[in-house]
């Protein structure tokens, strides 16, 4: 079986109209699981049994399927009365799938901070708060860039799994053309494409903003 | 009342354990305002501990510790409020690298004092000024020298105008040349009347500008004189054969 080219540009248009969708969920998730990872962190290192079930909370997300948490959200909520749409549930799965990892992220980052640095804010009696938002998240972005940035491709990368949603993400709508024409090939390679393309993207974006927060105070 | 109006800090009976280790015995100490006590003794003696100690860094288990007119460790609220009248400089500096020499100045003027920026901006360049290193007002401390860190380290500190400063081994992270750029800042504050609790071992700026040095070994407080004695022939055994040692090397 060859791979037809004028076939798969036919099939350009319709992949690419679920770009918009793809990109969306994946941004939103971004937010979602970095705010939501960011915030789990900082319970756990409040400690007490708040940061103890939190810390039990991060093990659990990163111990179970992506799959398992959207089949729950979808499946299971509505028996409680509690019905989402799929495109909710499906931002929702994500955000608090990886943000089980980004609070695995966080933590090493702020470790890595010297203690010397919430030392000075504290003596200059900063509030919690602002030692928090103007001298330890700073520096901790700056310590975690990089692996920042991956886990914004994976959470690009994982947009395919909504398609049990049935979120009229990328992969799924070139799925759709694939079954309709029992061409795989074009389509499959076509989607492949387009998120080598955004993937890099992002890659390319986080690596600047990594050389500007590297650059700034630089040693 | 009179005592209460004089002494910023008022240290009675203190005792501190990091777990089952004893580091502070039975601590009486106090600064008057305008006093300039310099604390030394050997490495693991308890004296930077007892500087953490008196803002509130560190907390304590036995005793009192009373800042300016405040027992720390009581209520939260009370502690924050009188940790607000010290300043203290770190033997790291540890200024805050993603910031400017400036902002690293104006930072707690804005959040903690509540001043406009450009309020705080005019502030923190007298002290930058003062301790001489306005030039580097745009600069990030990586750009700079320790002996240049730690005058800011000073400066940043001076700005929510503390009434004491709290100094933790400021020169031992130096190189030898930058030690008097950053004592010759020191002694000024100590001329301007700033009450300062200096844990040191530059023992020429305790001779120059303390009028009570405190000696400590094991946690407890062996030794306290005025310089001219504690210097002279007189005093504790222990810290006789401390000052041998290194005024020796």
């Amino acid at each position: 079986m060859g791979f037809d080219l004028a076939f798969a540009l036919s099939s350009v248009p319709t992949i690419l109209g679920a770009v918009g969708t793809t990109f969306c969920v994946a941004l939103v998730s971004c937010i979602g699981a970095a705010a939501i990872g960011f915030f789990f962190e900082m319970v756990r290192r409040a400690g007490g049994v708040a940061g103890l079930t939190t810390g039990f909370v991060i093990d659990f997300i990163r111990s179970t399927p992506v799959l398992a948490w959207l089949y729950f959200l979808y499946f299971v909520l509505p028996f409680y009365g509690i019905r989402l749409g799929s495109m909710t549930v499906g931002v929702m799965g994500l955000s608090l799938y990886y943000s089980g990892y980004l609070a695995e992220v966080f933590k090493a980052g702020i470790d890595a901070i010297p203690k010397g640095q919430s030392e000075a804010a504290r003596a200059l009696s900063l509030s919690r708060r602002d030692s928090v938002i103007h001298v330890i998240a700073p520096q901790m972005l700056r310590n975690i860039a990089a692996p920042l940035g991956n886990y914004f491709v994976s959470i690009l990368k994982a947009t395919p799994y909504l398609a049990v949603l049935a979120v009229p993400e990328m992969l799924g709508r070139a799925f759709d053309i694939a079954s309709e024409t029992y061409r795989y090939t074009e389509p499959l390679v076509v989607a492949g494409l387009i998120f080598l393309a955004l993937a890099l993207v992002i890659s390319h974006g986080v690596k600047r903003l990594e050389r500007r927060l590297l650059a700034v105070g630089a040693r | 009342m009179r005592t209460q109006s004089d002494s910023i800090v008022d240290i009675q009976g203190l005792n501190k354990w990091f777990g089952a280790l004893h580091v502070l015995h039975d601590i009486d100490l106090t600064v008057a305002s305008g006093a300039r006590v310099v604390v030394c003794g050997p490495s693991g003696s308890g004296k930077s501990t007892l500087i953490r100690c008196i803002n509130g860094l560190e907390n304590y288990q036995k005793g009192t510790l009373r800042l300016a007119g405040t027992t720390l460790g009581l209520n939260a609220r009370e502690t924050a409020a009188a940790r607000r009248q010290t300043g203290m400089v770190f033997q790291s500096f540890n200024l805050f690298p993603h910031l400017t020499v400036l902002s690293n100045c104006t930072l707690a003027l804005r959040r903690v004092a509540g001043k406009g920026r450009g309020e705080a901006e005019d502030i923190a360049m007298a002290h930058l000024e003062k301790v001489r290193i306005p030039e580097k007002a745009m600069s990030y401390p990586g750009q700079l020298s320790g002996g240049q860190q730690q005058r800011v380290a000073i400066a940043r500190a001076l700005c929510l105008n503390p009434r004491i400063m709290l100094f933790d081994e400021p020169t031992s992270a130096l190189d030898p040349e930058m030690i008097k750029e950053v004592l010759d800042v020191m002694v000024a504050l100590a001329r301007d009347g700033m009450t300062m609790v200096c844990v040191t071992h530059e023992m020429g700026f305790a001779r120059e500008v303390a009028d009570q040095v405190v000696f400590m070994d094991g946690g407890c407080i062996l030794d306290r004189a005025p310089a001219r004695d504690f210097f002279g022939s007189a005093g504790h055994p222990r810290s006789r054969l401390f000052l041998e040692t290194i005024l020796k090397h």
